[in-house]
This record gives C-alpha cells, structure tokens and sequence, in this order.
C-alpha cells in the first residue's frame, strides 16, 4: 500500500475536439444513448443453484442444461426434453386440447390454468405422444414443472393413461419422465383417482408383456411417486434429484429433525435399492436406446434337431483327481479366482448392470442385470466377491443380506415377464450372518427364492464358480441344470463349521472336508450337478478366457434345449429334479 | 468516445494501458484479484474494483465478474492486454452482446485467426505463403518422393503418430529421399505401428519475424515494419528487436505487403501482428496471426513514433488511422529484453518473493516497463516477468553498448532473475554480429 492515494489520476476530460464538434457529437448520441449504454442482456447469464455461479447460457444450453463448473442439474422444460431425448423430426403429439372439467368449482382456477397455457405455450402439464429413439418407437411422456409443479389433475392423468393404453395396442414401450410436485390440490379427489388410473393402465400394459422404463428426475414427489414413477420395469433417474413420497420440509415439520446431506436424492434412492441406476444427461438417450433395443430383440435361439445334447467330462477327470479336497476348498476360495462380474464380462456382449430390491437396499454381494449372449436377451444374477478389502466391504465377502436374495427374485420376475432365459453364478461362503439379516429375513428371503424360482416358467441355470455355501447357494441353484467349475465347491456348510456341529472342533476341517463330499466330482455322482468346466489347470484371471469360452459353449447348447420347452415342462421338469433327491 | 475504459489484465501492460487512458483524458478503471490489492495497476487507476479469489480463473478468467464489473463502473470499453482473455472469442462475443467495445478485433475474426487449421487455409486461400507441406498423409515412397520434389529440399518427414524424433528424418537432397523415408516408416512401424507419414518442407534455422499491423474500421491497413523475436527459450521469447538484420527494404516491402494482405483478406480491426518463419534464402511463411497487443510492441513504438495502445483506443473509438504506409518510417534499432523472476541454475522455475532493492535505469533511449517497486511481493500465481528493458539507438550495435550498459545498472534483490543470463546473451559474439535463429539459445546455451 506504499503508494495510495498518492497518484495524481485522471480528473480532466478530453480536449481533442472542439467545442461545437463536441455538441454536435453529443447530440447524436444522446438520441441513441438508452440503447447504446452497456448493459447485460436479459438471460445472457443464469445461475447455478448447486455452485452458485452465473453460467453464460449458451455453454448451459451447449451442454444440455448441466453446469459447466459443478456439474450441478437444471430442470429443462418438456419441449427441450423431448429435443434431447428423441430422433429429430420424430415426435408426435397426442391428446392435446383435453377440457379442463374444474370438478370442485375450484375458484379462479380455470383462469389460472388458461394463463399458463398461454405463459408457457403448454397445453397441460404433461406433453405425451410417440417418438423414436435410437430408431426405436416408444410413447413417450414428459412432464413440466412450469405448469403447476407439473401437479398430476384429471387432464394430466386423462393423457397418461391414453399414452399408455395407445402404447399397449401397438405393442411398444412406454418411456416416462416424471418431475411434480405430487397430487393438483385444485382437483381434490379427482386428482387422488389419477394415480389408481394409471397404474391400471400400466398393469395391463406390462401384461402384454411389454416395457416401461420411468426417468426420475428433479423434483418427483407425492402421488406421482406413489405410482406411475415407481413402476418401471427399469427406473432410472438424473444424478441428484429429489425424488421422494413426502417432501423434505413435511418431513422435518412431522418428525421434528432436520434431514441428512443428500437425503431423497437419487444416489440415496439408489443406495437404498429403489432405482435401478442413475443416468447422466450426457448418457440417456444411449442407455434408453440400448435398453428398447434389448427389449424389442426378436433374436431367438437358432434351433438344432439335436434332440440330446452330450456333455462330456470324462476327460477332466484325470486332472481333478490329483489334487485334494482341501486343496480344492482353498482353491474355491482363492482371491485370485474370477468373480461372477469376471465371467459376465468376459461371456456376454453386453450387460447393464440393474440395482436394488425396491424395498430397502441395494445389496453389494450380488450383482444382477439383463445381458445379450451372442445376441440373445438373457438376465444375470451372480454373487460377487471383492478382490481388495474395500471391495469387499462393498462385497461384504459374497454372503448377501436378504435385500440381495429380494433383488436377485425381483430380476428373475423381470426375466420371466419378458422370456428371457436366466444364468446364476453361485460364489458364496453362505448367507450373511448378522443381526441386521436377520432382521430383515434373512429365512424368508431364502426360502421365498426357492418357492418362486419353483415356479418361474423360463429356463435357469446356475453355475458354481467358487464356493457354494449352503442355503445362501441354493438361493440361487433352483435350476434346471446345475454345473460347477473344477475345482468349486458346494456343501451343506463350511467344513469348519460341520467339524464344529459334529466334533465340536473346527480345527478338523481338513477331516470334514474328505467326508462331506462336495467336490465337483463327488456332487456329479450324487446326481446334484449335471456338468463339470475344466478350469485348465487354475481358474485365475489368465484361464479366465479359456473356462469363459467352454461355459458360452456349453451354455449355447443348454440353450438349444431348455428354449425348445414350455413354460409348463420347464416347471415340470424342474420339481422332478428336486423331487428325486 | 470513451469516457472510461476497464482494464481487464494486470502487471505491466494494465500498468502501460492506464498510461495511455490518462495520456488521452480517459478514465481508466484497474481490475484486480485479492493477491493483487497492492499491485501498481490497482493503486495507479483512477478506481479500482475487486473480481476475485487469487486465481487467475476466479479473477482475470472469470468473464462474468470482468463484465458485471464493466456494467457497474459504468465503463464502455474493455482493453485485454494481453494473455487472459485478449484472444477469447467467447469473452469478445459477450462484450459485443453487451454493448461494451473491446478494444480489439470482433469475435469473429478472433475465432478465426485463433484455429490454426483454418487460418493456414484462409491463407492459403489468399496466396499467402505458408510452410509448404502435405495435408493428407503419405504410405509409400514415391507418392513421397514426388511431394518432396515438388515441395523442394530439404524436407522434413514424419510419422503421423510420430513423437520424440522417433520416425523423423530430415531429407537434403533428392536422391536421399527413398532410403531416409523407409529408415524412417520402419521406424514407424516398429514404434507407433502405423506406416503413414507426412511430408514437410524443412525450414533450415529460422528467424521468426513478425509484422505489426493497423487497422481501422473503415479498411485502412497499414504496417509498422517487423520485429525478429529469434532469441527464445522453448517457444518463450527473450529479446525482441525491430528492425531484423535480416531485413532489406526490398524484403520488408514484401511481407509487409502480405502482412497487409493477411489483415485485409479476414476484414482485421484494431492492432495485430503476423508471425512469419524466415528461411536464410529469404522465404518467408505465414505461421499465426495475433489479435492482440504483443508483450515486444514497445520496440516498435521506438522505432516508428507510434504509440500503439493509444492509437488501439482510438481505431475502437471509430477513428480513421491518421497516417498512411508512407507516413511510416523506421528510425533507428530497438531491442526489448524481458527480464524475469525464475532461476536459470534450475531449469528457469518461477520464483515468487518480495523485491527487497531495486533500481531501475534511465537515459536517453532508455524506457523500462514494468509494475514492480520496492518491497513489492510478487504473488505466485501469475506469470513470472518483472521488467521489460527497451532501448534506442541510431544502429543497431550502439543499441546493444546501450543494453549492456543498461543492464549492467539493473539492481533487484530479493528473488531470482534471468539478468545474468540475459547479460551473456548481449555479450555473445554471434548474437552481436546478429548472426541468430530460433535455435540460438539451444545451440549456444544449453547442452
């Protein structure tokens, strides 16, 4: 600060033009001075609600309404919406011009409602009709939050439900994205009747047997969570968005605490097994686009007059019996051994991962989600250990809470509504022992599984890839066919815990394990499992290949035979293969 | 005409642009970010306005804060400098929506001038000569051969995907051509696996001469001779002098006529410069426009009697240029040497830290610009130069005796300077018989 103030500045004006030049100039300019004057133009900035920055808005608009600097989301009304998310040229409106009916006389209402329409050249809170994506056509509906919170009264509902019953007659998807603020006040119980509407008109839909994919996205709250928005097949949502039953400040207001960070965002939704992923802006249109795709895929398996299919295993047999069983108990258990998502990556061409039990939590010991073998639309379900202690902390070590076993049911339900055939990875030292699990069932999550996998009328095949530990195994092993790696495992307990029960000394393990007999081997001639996979020596990441490339083989062939049966033999089939046990 | 004009850069240039404001009775508002509160260029303005956290990204970045600034000051001009946000064509286009002048070119051209690929086209276009060279790559040897022939030796090949002189050969004669382009595709091969290549025409030691330029709105262009800025260290110039031993009248004629060219093919507005590499055939090659004031431009201000930042404010101001090519005489050599806070003994590092004594040098012909005093601090986060060093003579060796001397008198303690090694390069035989190319200090001073 050592020269403050100290400086002679600037006081004079110019006196570079004479006088009356000066006048003259400035009278011309003053007749043009109210629009020459530096100024900035009205929506040159917007500012971010998550950082807090202006924004110049073409970048916002250049990057699809996502702050540049925080990567904060903008809610983006219907039209823009529908701009981004569908094939140019592709949109069709439906349903506009519905009579707004005023059913309680709400005062004033009618007025307001006619003041929106022409505010926000919107006809009603929703903009349905059909359009493609990614070549795929879909009925598609998005809501805006400019027209009443984008509140669901009778037109909105009226819409929807016509959206989805047009949807159903031809057979395509219904892709929904739901921003509101819940019920429209002014309608009252009219409003109420909206949500049983379209969850009607939905339930007939699916029972077509065809797709809903609902996109969550910044505020869905109220009577559009509690039904249309929480009925997807697949739900997805935008990074951040509220998404919740009760809005965050009824809750405080009720309960008298205030709310965790983060709490009713899509992140916490997805933690808590409700949505099946989140989806960046950036990344919608393909993930939608891949999901129709996979959904409306006609590719059925190419039939061979094979009638009995030989699987040999004659051959490994030599190989496996050199190495002993509690050799094999530690191989089951190696952390060099693949892990299901190892398999699923390497057999599949493609797979998308699909979260949560829609109750609770996502649980991280099994990972589920539809895949395309060869071109086939199958789902996958497998148990998934970590390979580091963090992951598996996330992993908890393979042995899922009930939640996993719910997800896993939930995906199997999902496979039988669209055919799909479905393919588990066993790899479990059992079910989680914990207060928590039990809790939460751990008993009926198991015994539900093997209840409804009883009864699911598509083909299942369960792989053993490591261990298969006990009823947390057979949650997963109701098949039609059970195979098992080479050096895998499946038993009743671990041997530990068998020494313990029957000698009261887990030290005997190594004892216990030559008596239990459950060796791939041992199992086969028990008649438990039908094929053995040589594993080349050690399954480990570099015969990752090898052993993936002989179950897509052998799994080609399971194919050919059990896509050939019923819904009814399949079922058939499968009790006489546990009722001769 | 401007009553008052923001100035949105600080150090040196803020400090000279305040200048200029004042010289022509403007008002001149000082821009500064938290770590420059006691910077010379927020003390020297007539008001001085904060716009930020100390990066440069918060502060002299922030395009925002810069505009809302120029609103609230009631500015109705912009001068960048240089660096920042002189030669952002998105800052420009909001200045423009803004009803705010930007004492420079439009966006539109900036946008232009500033991707590379199109200005070489633009160029080309308008038959200004660029680095002869192929623009689709090249498999075998004789579609090779037959490029090279046309575009003339000596050549430069390489590989598309080529790095680290790894598949790079440079070709002297004909008859070379088919084994070094193999020698150096095998290469290829071998290292980045992929067999295409590209051929260049080899610039044997360059000089990089650049051509300050005037523009007005109403299309008068006019040049005010060349600089030759060869001495650089890894792409940074070092010293600047105007006019190039290099240069005769016959020459100078001809890429001012291009420079002029250039300027007049993309309609250029306000003061710019056009680098050229210049062969020791003196072939000349367009390589970059400038849309901005240039670091060196006092030199040339010695040289020509003009005054280019008040002559900038006055072409935005809508004014006619009040001199034309003939008007435009060199008097005299200048040469600029930038003096800066880094350490040569380890690896030329920025080093930031207080001005604990200084003293700078006068005399006749002699102007140092800078916006560093006694126990200033220089902050870390911005760009390390403390003192442009500028003399004038009648030749250029009395310009030299003057800068030996001038430097000589150059007293900052505190922090690390480039004086002594600057110092050495004045005293360089080769450099005094003016006997100097872009590869001087790689060849003389490192190893």
């Amino acid at each position: 600060m050592v020269f403050r103030d100290m400086f002679k500045k600037t006081t004079y004006i110019r006196v570079d033009i004479g006088k009356e030049e000066a006048e003259k100039t400035n009278q011309i300019n003053r007749g043009q001075n109210v629009e020459k004057e530096p100024s900035i133009p009205e929506g040159m900035w917007t500012k971010c609600n998550v950082c807090g920055e202006m924004i110049y808005t073409e970048d916002l608009i250049e990057n699809a309404y996502v702050c540049p600097k925080c990567s904060g989301y903008f809610r983006i009304n219907a039209k823009t919406r529908i701009s981004m998310i569908t094939d140019d040229n592709s949109f069709e409106e439906w349903d506009q011009g519905i009579h707004l009916e005023n059913p309680l006389d709400f005062p004033g209402y009618e007025e307001k409602v006619l003041h929106l329409k022409r505010h926000t050249n919107l006809d009603e809170a929703v903009i349905t009709g059909k359009a493609l994506i990614q070549g795929e056509p879909v009925v598609i509906g998005v809501m805006d939050t400019r027209f009443l919170m984008a509140s669901m009264g009778e037109v909105v509902g009226e819409k929807i439900t016509r959206a989805v019953e047009r949807a159903t007659n031809e057979k395509i998807p219904v892709i929904l994205f739901t921003c509101s603020g819940g019920a429209r006040m002014q309608e009252g119980i009219v409003s109420l009747m909206q949500m049983a509407k379209i969850s009607a008109a939905l339930k007939r839909h699916s029972e077509e047997g065809l797709l809903y994919i609902s996109v969550l996205t910044d505020p869905t709250t109220g009577g559009v969570t509690a039904s249309f928005a929480m009925l997807g097949d697949v739900i997805l949502a935008e990074p951040g968005a509220l998404v919740g039953f009760a809005g965050p400040r009824v809750i405080e207001q009720t309960i008298g605490q205030r709310l965790p960070e983060g709490f009713q965002r899509s992140e916490f939704l997805l933690k808590h097994g409700l949505i099946d992923n989140i989806v960046k802006r950036e990344d919608m249109v393909a993930t939608l686009g891949r999901l129709i795709r996979f959904h409306q895929s006609k590719e059925k398996m190419e039939l061979e007059n094979e009638t009995k299919t030989e699987y040999n295993d004659l051959e490994y047999r030599k190989v496996i019996n050199q190495k002993g069983v509690w050799e094999k108990v530690q191989m089951a258990r190696s952390i060099e051994r693949p892990t299901s998502l190892d398999f699923i990556n390497t057999i599949f061409d493609y797979f998308y991962e699909l979260h949560g039990d829609r109750v609770f939590r996502d649980d991280g010991a099994i990972v589920g989600g539809v895949a395309s073998y060869r071109g086939i639309p199958v789902t996958v379900i497998g148990q998934q250990k970590g390979k580091s202690t963090k992951e598996n902390m996330k992993r908890n070590f393979g042995m899922p809470y009930p939640e996993g076993y719910r997800k896993a049911l939930r995906l199997m339900k999902q496979a039988e509504k669209f055919k799909r055939p479905i393919i588990c990875f066993v790899d479990t030292p059992g079910a989680f022992c914990g207060i928590e699990a039990e809790e939460r069932g751990q008993g009926e999550a198991i015994a539900k599984n093997l209840f409804e996998m009883a009864g699911i009328t598509v083909p299942i095949l369960s792989i053993v890839i490591g261990e298969g530990g006990s009823g947390g195994a057979l949650a997963l092993a109701v098949a039609d066919e059970v195979w098992m790696l080479e050096n895998a495992t499946y038993s009743i307990l671990s041997p530990e815990g068998f020494a313990s029960i029957l000698w009261k000394d887990s030290k005997r393990s190594e004892e216990a394990a030559e008596l239990m007999k459950i060796t791939a081997e041992d199992l086969k001639d028990l008649g438990i499992i039908e094929t053995i996979i040589s594993e080349n020596g050690v399954a480990n990441m570099n015969s990752l290949d090898l052993i993936a490339e002989e179950i897509s083989e052998q799994f080609e062939k399971f194919l050919q035979v059990y896509t050939k049966k019923s819904g009814e033999e399949l079922v058939k089939d499968r009790y006489n293969r546990f009722r001769r046990y | 005409m401007f009553k008052k004009i923001l100035v949105a850069n600080r150090g040196e240039i803020a400090v000279r642009i305040i200048r200029a404001c004042r010289e022509l009775g403007i008002k001149s508002v000082a821009v500064y970010s938290e770590a420059d509160k006691e910077a010379l260029h927020t003390q020297l303005a007539d008001e001085s306005i904060c716009i930020g956290a100390s990066a440069s990204s918060d502060s002299y970045l922030n395009m925002e804060r810069i505009l809302s600034a120029t609103i609230a000051v009631k500015a109705d001009a912009i001068h960048p400098g240089f660096g920042f946000l002189s030669e952002n064509a998105k800052f420009v286009e909001m200045c423009e929506k803004c009803n705010i002048k930007f004492i420079g070119p439009s966006s539109s051209i900036i946008h232009k001038m500033g991707n590379k690929a199109e200005a070489r086209k633009t160029m080309m276009k308008a038959s200004i000569p660029v680095v002869p060279g192929t623009k689709e790559p090249v498999v075998t040897a004789e579609e090779g051969k037959k490029l090279a022939d046309k575009i003339g030796y000596p050549v430069i090949i390489k590989a598309s995907l080529g790095g680290g002189g790894k598949g790079m050969r440079i070709v002297e004669r004909e008859e070379e051509f088919t084994s070094q382009f193999e020698t150096a595709q095998m290469e290829s091969i071998g290292s980045f696996g992929d067999n295409t290549m590209y051929i260049e025409k080899y610039i044997v030691n360059p000089r990089h001469i650049e051509f300050q330029i005037l523009a007005d709105q109403y299309g008068n262009v006019v040049h005010l001779g060349e600089r030759d800025c060869s001495i650089q260290r890894r792409h940074q110039k070092l010293i600047e002098e105007s006019p190039s031993v290099a240069m005769d009248e016959n020459l100078r004629k001809k890429m001012g006529d291009m420079a002029i060219l250039a300027a007049k093919t993309v309609g250029y507005e306000n003061a710019g410069t056009i680098e050229f590499l210049l062969d020791k055939d003196k072939n000349f090659y367009f390589m970059e426009m400038n849309t901005r004031i240039q670091v060196e431009h006092p030199i040339t201000e010695f040289v020509t009697g003009i005054d280019l930042v008040k002559t900038q404010i006055e072409i935005a101001e809508g004014k006619e240029l009040p001199f034309t090519q003939n008007d435009i005489t060199i008097t005299g050599h200048a040469i600029e040497c930038r003096i800066n806070a880094e350490d040569p003994a380890c690896h030329f590092m920025p080093c930031p830290g207080t001005i604990e004594s200084l003293h700078i040098p006068g005399g006749n012909g002699v102007r140092v610009d800078t916006a560093v005093y006694q126990n200033y601090k220089i902050p870390p986060f911005y760009d390390s130069m403390l003192l442009k060093v500028v003399v004038h003579d009648k030749d250029r060796i009395s310009a030299i005796q003057k800068m030996i001397s001038v430097l000589g008198e150059v007293i900052i303690g505190g922090t690390k300077t480039n004086l002594n090694f600057q110092y050495e390069i004045f005293n360089h035989e080769k450099f005094k018989k003016g006997d100097i190319n872009t590869h001087f200090i790689q060849d003389y001073f490192e190893q």
